[in-house]
């Protein structure tokens, strides 16, 4: 019998690529990081979360990376205490798949400041969350309500590699201000931009 | 590549960038510049330019085999090419005229662009003074991506001199270009919002040979590039059902691009509507829950339904019996039971679902329309009632297929049987059904399941109240020769149900094929009646008469009408509901008709009742200019309606007659709007 409520059970779950709705709660998961270490969301209750998709190899990330803009990001991130979760998708064998070693030495070269690199290579966190391109960006604030999603900055489309990341809207840092002061976030939402996420075929 | 990618990589990325911003290569003379995966060039129909003139210049991306490029919205990720155009003085380019991309599927992720190759086209407007030779160049940025993405830049050139208009060698090739790109207007077309779906429709007056039509959004947050877009075919019209955004963003246009493909050529049309919220029908402004609300009482109802009321009773009798004394096995058998339900259902509406998404136009009862599932259903109502006059026990025989001990038998015997009591009812619309199923069609997979399952729940919850307080049932008279009795006498009903069935068929073939399939269920009585007579008999024997009976339903499935055709099916009665005769006689009256051929799975029809012929302004014109209003149901197909359809030129629904008191009817175009219809009814005496 249990057998069988299962089996009707499993027909409802949604398979297919997922995505949560803006201001609505932040589902909770469980990765190792680049330690080797379980990493769930729910270690950081009461605190605001940034998750980033990345894959190093991908031009959009090497540009944001390059220019210093996301380690800039992350530093505001840290200086308002707000935890960063850097989350990488990508498929063994896919582009910016990395092994742990790898991920601190970008970490390091790079530097950036992440808490925590995070591997999903199965991609279902990915999935879940909807992460379409590298980089993809989503904040969750004190109460796990998520508050932003969408493209670091408004730099995205036309003129894009030749623009200065420093002179376009970085909305990240915009909501993480606003998210302090207390302040209703104006963008809540952008679209993405980037290369897609190499997730599991 | 990949090694190549990564040795660049890997170089110091911040040079990388520095170079790629400041350092542009420049192409050699030929205007050709090679960046790896794929190359740019610059050509123009023309190399001389008049005074004050227009210049169709070309920028051909050639990408290596199984690379590809992006459209201006480049779908889930990616960047369609940027072109800075350093002209002379005076000089003007137009924006990028953008060719119809195509869908670039990277799982799970949906992309739009263009594989192999393309021209983008952009227009350069001469001022009236310009020195005899002059270069234009044009500095692009592009994105080439497989399973990886490589930003590419380079700079092309193009040397003109003044002079008329000459044609190139690529004139032909660029003029192909522009011809093959979106045309602006789209032929009369709407977007309406109906329970969480974008309907895009539109006129096409093209034969119904299309082979795909799909919409590339321009714009991020209104519709969903993954999921899938299904295309309804009418007589005249198309309707696109679109998907929300998986997250939104608020707008009220729908812009993007509509391609329309057929087996000889492709076509591209823009388009630009207000993205309106349809308006509210007591049908399609039903909620969800209200949905399942219906369903649910709709499978309440089923049970009292000819065809499964004996089934259920005689089941509810038989568990009794079987479990006399034990509450706890009673339950297991409710349990069991309603799981058969709910399998079979889950089954259906997933059949139903798949159906649809691969275009078919179907709703519940769409089954009786096959010849083939009416005649099974004689063969299964006639080998039931021949069943209860004998002492089988339903669904044993299966079950003993397994090596099962005698307590999972009749648990296998319960799950059947409810699987049996769906598909005995499948015949049968019960009262609140229509409307939630109805409704059930147009949602999304999920929420479709959720009231087919609604349905299923209200189905078999008499039964399951009965198994948890069987004390409901202490009144009656202790198990005996009377429930033998009963069980004969329920044998009448399912006979009944078969003979029904058998005139259903009447209409839908000819007289000897249902003739034919008499003899079968004959044959399948006879079958039944044997199996049941030699149950307590040797092993010889009972082999035997399982070799006859195999013998037996084979001839009876081989005398199955396996061609489908037309069915006559009578329209539910109602006050206003449609028949020739009507009609002819409201015309010798003279009065006024308007006549609309609908059908339950028809969205375009119950978008145009929706958003027209449901609207208040609508009915109150109609009652003032006392126009007689039929509705011509086209759900189970009909003959007589199908023979007016045809004299219209039509094979389908939506149809809108419109009959004056005297004269030639007036055919309504297949997209109504409440203006439309309104101008129409105001223009009749």
């Amino acid at each position: 019998m249990k057998k069988i409520i299962s089996l009707i059970l499993l027909l409802f779950i949604n398979f297919n690529f997922a995505s949560i709705a803006t201001d609505s709660s932040a589902p909770s998961f469980e990765l190792l990081n680049s330690y080797g270490k379980k990493i769930s969301l729910d270690n950081f209750t009461g605190k605001t979360i940034i998750l980033e998709w990345t894959n190093h190899d991908c031009p959009f990330v090497a540009k944001h990376y390059a220019t210093g803009n996301m380690q800039s990001t992350q530093k505001q991130a840290k200086d308002q205490n707000v935890i960063w979760l850097t989350i990488i998708s990508s498929a063994p064998g896919t582009q910016g798949y990395v092994l742990p070693e790898k991920a601190n030495e970008l970490s390091s070269s790079r530097d950036a400041l992440p808490n925590h690199v995070l591997f999903d290579p199965d991609g279902n966190v990915g999935r879940m969350y909807g992460a379409k391109t590298t980089p993809h960006m989503y904040i969750i604030d004190k109460k796990g309500l998520l508050r932003y999603q969408g493209a670091i900055d408004d730099a995205g489309g036309k003129g894009f590699w030749t623009k200065n990341l420093f002179e376009a809207d970085n909305h990240v840092k915009d909501a993480l201000s606003k998210l302090q002061k207390g302040e209703e976030i104006t963008t809540k939402v952008s679209k993405p931009y980037g290369c897609s996420v190499k997730y599991k075929g | 590549m990949q090694k190549l990618y990564t040795i660049v990589s890997s170089l110091k990325l911040g040079v990388l960038f520095f170079l790629i911003s400041f350092f542009v290569p420049t192409s050699f003379g030929d205007s050709y510049f090679d960046a790896g995966q794929s190359s740019i060039r610059l050509i123009s129909e023309s190399y001389q330019i008049d005074a004050e003139d227009t210049l169709l210049v070309g920028l051909e991306i050639k990408l290596n085999s199984s690379w590809h490029t992006y459209w201006k919205n480049p779908g889930d990720s990616g960047e369609g090419a940027t072109i800075k155009w350093d002209l002379p003085e005076g000089f003007e380019a137009s924006n990028i005229l953008w060719p119809g991309p195509e869908r670039i599927p990277v799982d799970p992720l949906m992309t739009y662009g263009y594989e192999d190759q393309v021209i983008l086209l952009t227009k350069i407007k001469s001022p009236q003074d310009f020195s005899d030779t002059l270069t234009i160049s044009a500095k692009v940025t592009w994105l080439t991506c497989k399973e990886i993405c490589i930003p590419q830049e380079g700079k092309v050139d193009l040397i003109l001199s003044k002079g008329p208009k000459e044609k190139s060698k690529f004139y032909k090739k660029l003029n192909d270009v522009s011809t093959s790109l979106p045309i602006p207007s789209l032929q009369s077309s709407r977007v309406v919002v109906i329970n969480n779906k974008i309907f895009l429709q539109f006129e096409d007056l093209r034969p119904k040979d299309l082979s795909e039509v799909y919409f590339f959004p321009n714009d991020y947050g209104v519709i969903s590039y993954v999921k899938e877009q299904k295309l309804e075919k009418n007589n005249k019209s198309l309707s696109l059902e679109l998907s929300p955004a998986e997250i939104q963003i608020e707008t009220n246009k729908l812009r993007g691009v509509l391609k329309i493909k057929t087996p000889t050529k492709e076509e591209f049309y823009e388009v630009d509507l207000p993205l309106g919220n349809g308006a509210k029908s007591s049908e399609l402004s039903m909620s969800l829950l209200t949905g399942i609300f219906f369903a649910f009482l709709g499978g309440i109802i089923l049970n009292a339904m000819p065809c499964v009321f004996p089934i259920l009773s005689i089941k509810i009798l038989g568990f009794i019996e079987q479990s006399r004394g034990s509450r706890r096995k009673l339950l297991h058998h409710g349990l069991i039971f309603s799981a058969g339900v709910l399998t079979t259902f889950l089954i259906i509406s997933s059949l139903l679902i798949s159906l649809r998404a691969s275009g078919e136009a179907i709703g519940w009862g769409y089954q009786l329309q096959s010849p083939w599932v009416v005649s099974t259903l004689i063969y299964l109502f006639v080998a039931i009632g021949i069943i209860f006059m004998g002492n089988i026990v339903l669904g044993s025989r299966l079950a003993s297929i397994g090596v099962l001990g005698q307590g999972r038998k009749d648990l296998m015997s319960s799950f059947f049987t409810g699987v049996l009591a769906v598909i005995v009812a499948s015949p049968c619309t019960a009262p609140f059904m229509g409307p939630a199923l109805g409704l059930a069609l147009l949602q999304p997979g999920f929420k479709s399941i959720a009231i087919f399952l609604a349905l299923g729940i209200g189905f078999s919850i008499p039964y399951l109240l009965l198994s948890i307080f069987p004390q409901f049932l202490s009144k009656l008279p202790k198990p005996g020769e009377w429930m033998q009795t009963l069980k004969q006498i329920m044998a009448f009903p399912m006979w009944a149900s078969a003979l029904w069935l058998a005139w259903v068929l009447s209409a839908q073939v000819e007289i000897q094929t249902v003739f034919e399939v008499l003899i079968g269920a004959l044959l399948i009585a006879l079958t039944f009646w044997m199996l049941d007579k030699t149950q307590g008999s040797s092993i010889p024997v009972k082999r035997l008469t399982l070799a006859l009976s195999l013998g037996l339903i084979s001839v009876s499935f081989w005398l199955l009408p396996l061609n489908a055709s037309e069915q006559t099916f009578k329209p539910m009665e109602a006050t206003n509901s449609f028949s020739l005769e009507k009609l002819n006689s409201l015309r010798i009256e003279e009065r006024p008709v308007f006549v609309n051929f609908t059908a339950d799975w028809c969205i375009t029809c119950k978008v145009n009742e929706a958003i027209a012929l449901d609207q208040q302004e609508v009915k109150d014109l109609i009652n003032k200019k006392g126009i007689v209003y039929l509705k011509a149901d086209w759900t189970r197909k009909d003959s007589e309606i199908a023979n007016i359809l045809a004299e219209y030129g039509r094979t389908g629904v939506p149809l809108y007659l419109l009959f004056p008191s005297k004269g030639d009817p007036i055919i309504l175009p297949e997209l109504l709007t409440e203006e439309t219809l309104l101008a129409f009814l105001n223009e009749i005496n």
